[in-house]
């Protein structure tokens, strides 16, 4: 069994949130105001002489440069998930250990069955170190500790925290448990008064006193002379009581949030937080080698309301520069209706696309890329404004459509045989333009337009299309003309034979 | 001091120290590596090129459009602009590149693109409401990589003075960062020095076939105005000729005014 421990949860996951307090002393305080009482505090703010327990005010006089933050519950709970996050990624048998009171209600641990260890890690301490450095990765300064047991595990990982301090591992061989426990004081075991104050009675501070008092005892016995509780932790550190099984994983899920002091009502601020937001979700994705193709944005407003928003990619990515840009266009194109007190955003992990490049053909853009550049150009100039073109099944002159663009990595045409001659294309005018004609012997012979102006010196046509005659709203009815102006201008000219009117519906060009 | 220093630079290996009279081995083996120097370097120097298919254009162009440059195709309307810009698309395209057109005129016709030999499946096309939504298009597209070609079509904006030359200066330095051709399409010079390809297209003569009256094509003339890669001067011919359109029955000629001569004025 492995054991994951952060000991100031509160102050780390306030460091998480908040880069820039790095190193600086910070202390987490339960309540807003002058009474409020310190919860947690950074190792900096520890050498200043700050402690858990102390009045604000105190903690103030101590140390003047002293940071404070009140505690938050959701980013709590986000540093928890992502320690989980770390675990997840050694072992598929990972679980919170319950948070606990008192003087130890700032630790965070998370336990880890690695009976089955992954193949990158060629041993205990090797996976002890890799836990650590995933942990250093999502910005949680950890210990972490491997024994036989999950009670020794945990004791041997809080037991190195106070002694090396973060970034420490500890591993506890088969056989070496007694050796490792027997120099360490009893307060490791976090006993409740009765109990410790027995021990004081007996004259055992060490674990080993207390390991040689039980030692060769029936279970009768020792839970006569020390308690149920004593006898109970001592039976678990020795390894003697079955411990439940570690459950499955849980789904793939995340979250991450953070809750602003002061309301936020610009795009340019809101954006920075959420960048450090996306990429603290998106690498506890990549810790579980996971990507995802969903955000939810969850915003609570100041007025109170919740704007919630998800925001998909058709393909699941971890960049977190793509999914950025994706938060971003959204909320420029459907801003919040008032200033941001709350922002969230949560993901459900999935496997990432994979593609297969092909060595002889060009790659063209990536597809969470390609997905993202869309989604900002739709939002540029409109969602029935981009795609692929596509002909229209449809005689109606200039009918065409657009469909979802996402080129195919398969076969392309082949390259075109190299020609002298070339198709000559038609500028559509979209609508069409009226135009003034003059027939001689019923063809054009002048006209004037927004486009072409004069004499027509050439005109071949007409061609009849019609079609749609069997619906009143979509009956059409052309005659059309190729002419050439003396202005030197080539245009498509057609009669209305339903509204007789003559427009310009192309140039050649 | 330097002559004996080139001397002894330019035969390391001296006649003295080869024996049995064989000639050094730096004489053997320079001859073989030169070129092979030369050439790399020549390789790495040229830019690649976008061929447009056509024999003479691209000949005249030296392969193609420049990728990684900003290039211009400039004339009047019915000179044949559009149908070089879709030539360069098609070959594009077929060649199993990724293509985009940022339509600011709304004038992409998808049938005369299909004619033309474009791949519409490889084809990019955004509908730009305003030439400032197009060139911020044209500005992400090049970012996002991976496109051969952005056809930035401005044929209906009116006169250079309208935009920004930093707008070109941005646009020529991001489509150099992704090795994207991104040609503008205009009536008129809209980018100035920042291209480093301009083209300008004039129609030379209509071709209409009489009977029955046919238009059958176009010959223009592409004329090399800049060319910072190359050659800047030349012309070539080149025909456009019009595809078998869907065009419905043949009508009785006059059938124009049966319709009542609404039309006629």
């Amino acid at each position: 069994m492995a054991c994951l421990l952060v000991p100031d949860l509160p102050a780390v996951a306030e460091v998480r949130a908040h880069p820039e307090l790095t190193g600086l002393p910070l202390a987490v305080v339960s309540e807003p105001g002058p009474r409020a009482t310190v919860l947690s505090v950074s190792p900096a703010a520890a050498r200043a002489g700050v402690h858990r327990g102390s009045a604000l005010a105190h903690a103030r006089s101590v140390c003047a440069e002293l940071r404070v933050r009140v505690a938050s519950p959701a980013r709590e709970r986000a540093a928890r998930d992502a320690l989980l996050d770390v675990a997840l990624s050694a072992s598929p048998r990972a679980e919170l250990a319950t948070p606990r009171a008192g003087a130890r209600a700032g630790e965070a641990a998370v336990h880890l069955d690695v009976s089955s260890r992954p193949s990158t890690c060629r041993s205990e301490a090797g996976l002890a170190t890799a836990l650590v450095a995933r942990a250093w990765a999502l910005a949680l300064p950890a210990v972490a500790a491997v024994a036989g047991s999950r009670a020794l595990a945990a004791l041997a990982a809080r037991c190195t925290a106070a002694r090396e301090g973060p970034g420490a591992t500890c591993v506890i061989a088969p056989g070496g448990e007694s050796a490792f426990l027997a120099p360490l004081a009893v307060d490791f075991l976090d006993l409740d008064d009765a109990p410790a104050e027995l021990l004081t009675r007996f004259g055992i501070h060490r674990l080993g006193q207390l390991l040689d008092l039980a030692g060769g005892s029936s279970w009768r016995r020792v839970t006569t002379r020390l308690g149920l509780e004593l006898a109970e932790q001592l039976a678990r550190l020795r390894g003697e009581e079955g411990e439940l099984p570690i459950p499955a994983p849980r789904s793939g899920r995340i979250e991450e949030s953070i809750d602003f002091e002061a309301s936020i009502d610009n795009l340019e601020p809101l954006t920075f937080a959420l960048r450090g937001l996306a990429a603290r979700l998106l690498t506890r994705l990549a810790i579980r080698h996971l990507a995802c193709s969903e955000i939810e944005v969850a915003l609570v407003l100041s007025d109170g309301a919740r704007d919630r928003r998800r925001l998909a990619l058709a393909a699941a990515t971890g960049d977190p520069h793509v999914w950025l840009r994706r938060i971003r266009q959204a909320l420029e194109s459907e801003p919040p209706a008032a200033p941001v007190e709350f922002v969230a955003l949560a993901a459900e992990g999935c496997p990432a696309r994979r593609d297969q490049l092909d060595l002889f053909r060009p790659a063209g853009p990536a597809p969470a890329e390609l997905d993202a550049l869309l989604a900002e150009l739709e939002a540029l100039c409109g969602p029935d404004r981009v795609g692929a073109p596509r002909v229209a099944d449809d005689h109606r002159p200039g009918a065409f459509g657009l469909t979802p663009f996402g080129p195919s990595p398969g076969a392309s045409a082949g390259e075109a045989p190299r020609a002298s001659v070339a198709a000559l294309s038609v500028r559509a005018l979209r609508p069409a333009l009226p135009a003034v004609v003059r027939l001689r012997a019923g063809r054009p012979a002048w006209l004037r337009s927004a486009v072409a102006n004069g004499e027509v010196v050439r005109c071949a046509g007409p061609w009849r299309t019609t079609g749609g005659w069997w619906s009143e709203g979509q009956r059409f009815a052309f005659d059309a003309f190729d002419v050439a102006t003396d202005d030197g201008l080539l245009v498509r000219l057609r009669y209305d034979r339903l509204r007789h009117a003559w427009e310009i519906d192309a140039l050649y060009d | 001091m330097v002559a004996p220093r080139r001397k002894a630079l330019g035969d390391p290996l001296p006649r003295a120290s080869t024996p049995l009279g064989h000639p050094p081995i730096s004489a053997v083996i320079n001859p073989l590596i030169n070129p092979l120097i030369k050439l790399g370097g020549g390789l790495s120097e040229a830019p690649a090129r976008l061929a447009t298919g056509l024999e003479p254009v691209d000949r005249l162009l030296g392969g193609g459009f420049p990728r990684g440059h900003l290039s211009e195709i400039t004339g009047p309307a019915s000179s044949g602009r559009t149908s070089l810009a879709l030539a360069l698309s098609a070959a594009a395209t077929r060649a199993g590149e990724v293509t985009a057109w940022l339509d600011a005129a709304d004038a992409f016709d998808p049938a005369s693109a299909q004619a033309a030999g474009v791949d519409l499946d490889r084809l990019l096309w955004i509908r730009a409401p305003r030439v400032r939504e197009a060139l911020r298009g044209a500005e992400r597209l090049l970012t996002a990589r991976g496109f051969a070609l952005v056809v930035l079509d401005l044929c209906a904006s009116e006169a250079s003075n309208a935009f920004l030359p930093s707008t070109w200066m941005r646009l020529a330095r991001a489509a150099a960062a992704s090795g994207t051709a991104l040609v503008v399409l205009g009536r008129d010079r809209l980018v100035g020095s920042h291209a480093a390809l301009v083209v300008d297209l004039r129609a030379i003569r209509l071709r209409f076939a009489t009977s029955p009256a046919w238009l059958e094509g176009l010959e223009a003339r592409v004329a090399l105005v800049r060319h910072r890669l190359g050659p800047s001067e030349g012309f070539a011919p080149v025909h456009w000729k019009v595809p078998p359109f869907a065009r419905g029955v043949p009508a009785r000629a006059g059938s124009a005014r049966g319709g009542g001569g609404a039309g006629a004025s």
